[in-house]
C-alpha cells in the first residue's frame, strides 16, 4: 500500500471556495431551509412598506370579517384589515424585538462572562451569583415582570427580554474564557505584556465566537416567540398597530363565530419564524460546533 | 450527602437576597407613582402623601426593601390596590388551580414522553421516530396560546357535541367529572412545549445508553429485547429526565401565565396578569416572588434528587 501512487486533484482556489460552499450547503439542508425561511421573514418585514397589500391600521369596515380570497390572501378582521398586510408589518415589530434583545444579551451576557472569566475572584462571584439570581426566574415570567414595571411598550419589551437572555451568553463565555485562560498563547501573550482588554479581545472572545453565534441564532427564536407571549397578555406594541402576539389575542373575541384566519395567520408567522431560527441555530451548532452536537 | 445539601442551601441565601432586591425593584422601577395608582380618583395632595406615609414610600429605598423584605419573610406581601385583599391568601387561593393545571401537564408530558420517547429510540428511523422528532421541532416552535386557540376552536365549536368548553374552572370538590373535563384542553396546552424538550431528552439519552457495554451484556446473555430496554436501559436512561423536570417546574410556572389567561383558569398567572393592566403591584410583585422561589426550590431538590439517584454525582462539586 505504501507505493500506490495517490491521484491528487488540485482545484483552482475560486472554484474550490464555491465548492465548497456548495458541498457545504447540501451536506446541511437544515441550514438552506432555515435560512431561507429566515431571510423570507427578514425580507418580508423590511419591505413590508412597499410589499404590503393593503394599509395594516386603515380600517374598511365594508370588507369585515371577510375569508381568506384571492383579494386577500389571509382574509381580513373585523374592521377590514387586510390580515397578510398586518402579519408582514407586525413581523417588523416581533423581528426587531428578536434582534435588538439579542443583541442586548449578547453584549451584556459576553462582557460580563469575559469579566468573570478572566478577572476571577470576587468579580467572578459577584457576577455569577447575579446571572444565578437572574436564572431563578423562570424567563417569561422575569420578562413579563419587567415590562408590566416599565410599562407595556415595545421598547421596554426588548429591554425585558434582553435581560432575560444575559445568563446564556454570560455563562457560555465565562466556560470558555476559564477553558483557554491557562493556555499557552494566553500565557504568552500575557509574558510579551499584552495589556488585559488585548488578551479578552485578540485571544479569548475568537475562541467563544462560534457557540456565541449558535447560542444568538437559538435566543432570536426564543426573543420572538417570548415578544409574541409579551405582545398576546397586552405588554407589547398598543392597538392599533399590529403586532403578533396583540392580533392572536384579539382575534379570540371571534372563536366562537369561527373566525378562524384572523387567529392562523398571525400565528403561523410566529411559528414559521420560530422554527426557522431554531432549525437554523441547530444546524449552524451541529456544523460551525462538533463538541456541542447533542447525541441523537 | 447532608453535607451536599447544606452546601447549596448555604450557596442559596445570596441568590435568594438578589431575587427578593430584583422584585422588589420591579415595583419601584415603574414611572408610575403607587401612591397615585393606590389612590384612585383621589387627587388631594395631603391625602397623596398620607398614603405615602402608610406605604412607607417616603422612606428612602434601602429602608423601604428592609421594611418591605421584613414583612415578607413573616408571610405579608402586602395587600391588593384593588380589592383590599391579602396578597398571600389571593396566592393561597388561587395556587389549587395552578397545582392542577401544571401536575396533570407534565403527567401527559412525560408520560406521552416515556412512552413515544422509548419507542422511538428504539425503532430509530421508523415512522414513530420520524413523528417523534417531528413533534419535537415543531413542539418547541409552536405558542402555546396559539396552539390552545386552535384546540378551542377545534373541541369548543367545530366538533358538534362541544366536548370539551372553551374554558372556565369548576373546583373538583363540586363536580370531578366537570373539573375534568374542563382541564383537558389546558392541560394539553401546557403540556406540549415541554414534551418536546422530554421527547428529545428520553430519546437521547436511551440512544446514548443503547451504546454502553452493559447493555450489549444484556443482550449477549441472551435477555429478551423487552427486558433490555425495560430493566437495563430506561432506568438509567432516566437519570438525566429527572433534571428535566425541575427545569420544566419553571416551564409549567411561566405556561400557567398564558394557559390560564386563554382558558379562564383561576391561578395564579392570571391572577398577576390581570393585575397587570392596573398596575397592582403588591400582586404581581406576590406572584413573581413566589414564581422564583418555587422555581429554586424545585431546582434544589431535583439537583439532591439527582446526585441521590447517581450516586456518580459528586457531592463536592456544587457548580461548574
Amino acid at each position: 500500500m505504501a507505493d500506490t501512487a495517490v491521484p491528487i486533484v488540485i482545484r483552482r482556489p475560486t472554484e474550490d471556495r464555491v465548492g465548497a460552499v456548495l458541498f457545504f450547503l447540501r451536506r446541511n439542508p437544515r441550514m438552506i431551509i432555515g435560512g431561507a425561511i429566515v431571510l423570507a421573514w427578514l425580507a418580508a418585514a423590511a419591505f413590508a412598506p412597499w410589499i404590503a397589500p393593503y394599509d395594516p391600521i386603515k380600517q374598511n369596515v365594508s370588507e369585515a370579517l371577510l375569508p381568506p380570497s384571492l383579494r386577500h390572501w389571509l382574509g381580513t378582521d373585523d374592521l377590514g384589515r387586510d390580515v397578510l398586510s398586518r402579519v408582514m408589518w407586525g413581523g417588523r415589530v416581533s423581528l426587531s424585538v428578536g434582534v435588538i434583545s439579542v443583541s442586548i444579551g449578547l453584549f451584556v451576557g459576553t462582557t460580563l462572562g469575559l469579566v468573570a472569566g478572566y478577572l476571577g475572584g470576587k468579580y467572578d462571584l459577584l457576577i455569577m451569583r447575579g446571572i444565578d439570581a437572574l436564572l431563578a426566574f423562570p424567563a417569561l415570567v422575569l420578562a413579563i415582570a419587567i415590562t408590566s414595571s416599565l410599562g407595556p411598550q415595545i421598547q421596554n419589551a426588548m429591554i425585558a427580554i434582553g435581560i432575560v437572555a444575559i445568563p446564556a451568553y454570560a455563562r457560555l463565555t465565562r466556560g470558555q474564557v476559564l477553558a483557554v485562560r491557562a493556555r499557552e498563547y494566553i500565557v504568552a501573550a500575557r509574558t510579551i505584556g499584552a495589556k488585559p482588554l488585548r488578551i479578552v479581545l485578540r485571544h479569548v472572545l475568537p475562541n467563544v465566537m462560534n457557540a456565541l453565534i449558535v447560542q444568538a441564532t437559538l435566543s432570536t427564536a426564543f426573543a420572538i416567540l417570548a415578544e409574541a407571549a409579551l405582545s398576546f397578555l397586552g405588554l407589547g406594541p398598543q392597538p392599533p398597530y399590529p403586532s403578533w402576539g396583540q392580533d392572536i389575542s384579539y382575534s379570540t373575541r371571534y372563536l366562537p363565530n369561527l373566525k378562524w384566519w384572523m387567529s392562523v395567520g398571525p400565528g403561523m408567522a410566529i411559528f414559521t419564524a420560530v422554527f426557522a431560527f431554531n432549525f437554523l441555530g441547530d444546524a449552524l451548532r451541529d456544523a460551525i460546533d462538533p463538541r456541542l452536537r447533542r447525541s441523537g | 450527602m447532608i453535607s451536599y445539601i447544606l452546601r447549596r442551601l448555604v450557596l442559596m441565601i445570596p441568590v435568594a437576597l438578589l431575587v427578593t432586591m430584583g422584585v422588589f425593584a420591579i415595583a419601584r422601577l415603574s414611572p408610575a407613582d403607587p401612591a397615585l395608582v393606590f389612590a384612585g380618583e383621589e387627587r388631594d395632595p395631603a391625602v397623596l402623601a398620607s398614603i405615602r406615609r402608610e406605604l412607607g414610600l417616603d422612606q428612602p429605598l434601602p429602608i423601604q426593601y428592609i421594611a418591605w423584605l421584613g414583612r415578607a419573610l413573616q408571610g405579608d406581601l402586602g395587600r391588593s390596590f384593588q380589592t383590599q385583599q391579602p396578597v398571600l391568601e389571593a396566592i393561597a387561593q388561587r395556587l389549587p388551580a395552578t397545582f392542577e393545571l401544571g401536575i396533570a401537564a407534565l403527567t401527559i408530558s412525560i408520560t406521552l414522553a416515556l412512552v413515544i420517547g422509548t419507542l422511538s429510540a428504539v425503532k430509530r428511523n421508523s415512522v414513530v421516530d420520524l413523528l417523534s422528532t417531528s413533534v419535537t421541532l415543531m413542539g418547541v416552535s409552536f405558542p402555546s396560546f396559539f396552539l390552545g386557540i386552535l384546540l378551542i376552536m377545534l373541541f369548543a365549536y367545530v366538533v358538534p357535541g362541544r366536548i370539551f368548553p372553551p374554558g372556565g374552572f369548576v373546583p373538583i370538590t363540586d363536580d370531578p367529572g366537570e373539573n375534568l373535563r374542563r382541564l383537558v384542553l389546558p392541560a394539553i396546552t401546557l403540556a406540549t412545549g415541554t414534551l418536546a424538550v422530554n421527547l428529545r431528552q428520553v430519546r437521547s439519552s436511551l440512544l446514548d445508553v443503547f451504546g454502553q457495554e452493559y447493555v450489549r451484556t444484556a443482550r449477549a446473555k441472551g435477555l429478551g429485547e423487552r427486558a433490555v430496554v425495560v430493566r437495563h436501559a430506561l432506568k438509567n436512561a432516566l437519570i438525566p429526565v429527572v433534571t428535566l423536570i425541575g427545569i420544566q417546574i419553571g416551564a409549567i410556572i411561566e405556561g400557567a401565565f398564558i394557559t390560564e389567561t386563554i382558558f379562564f383558569w383561576p391561578g395564579i398567572g392570571r391572577l398577576a396578569v390581570q393585575a397587570i393592566p392596573s398596575q397592582d403591584y403588591p400582586v404581581v410583585q406576590g406572584v413573581v416572588l413566589i414564581s422564583a422561589f418555587s422555581f429554586m426550590v424545585s431546582t434544589l431538590l431535583v439537583d439532591v434528587l439527582y446526585a441521590w439517584i447517581d450516586p456518580r454525582i459528586s457531592y463536592g462539586r456544587v457548580r461548574d
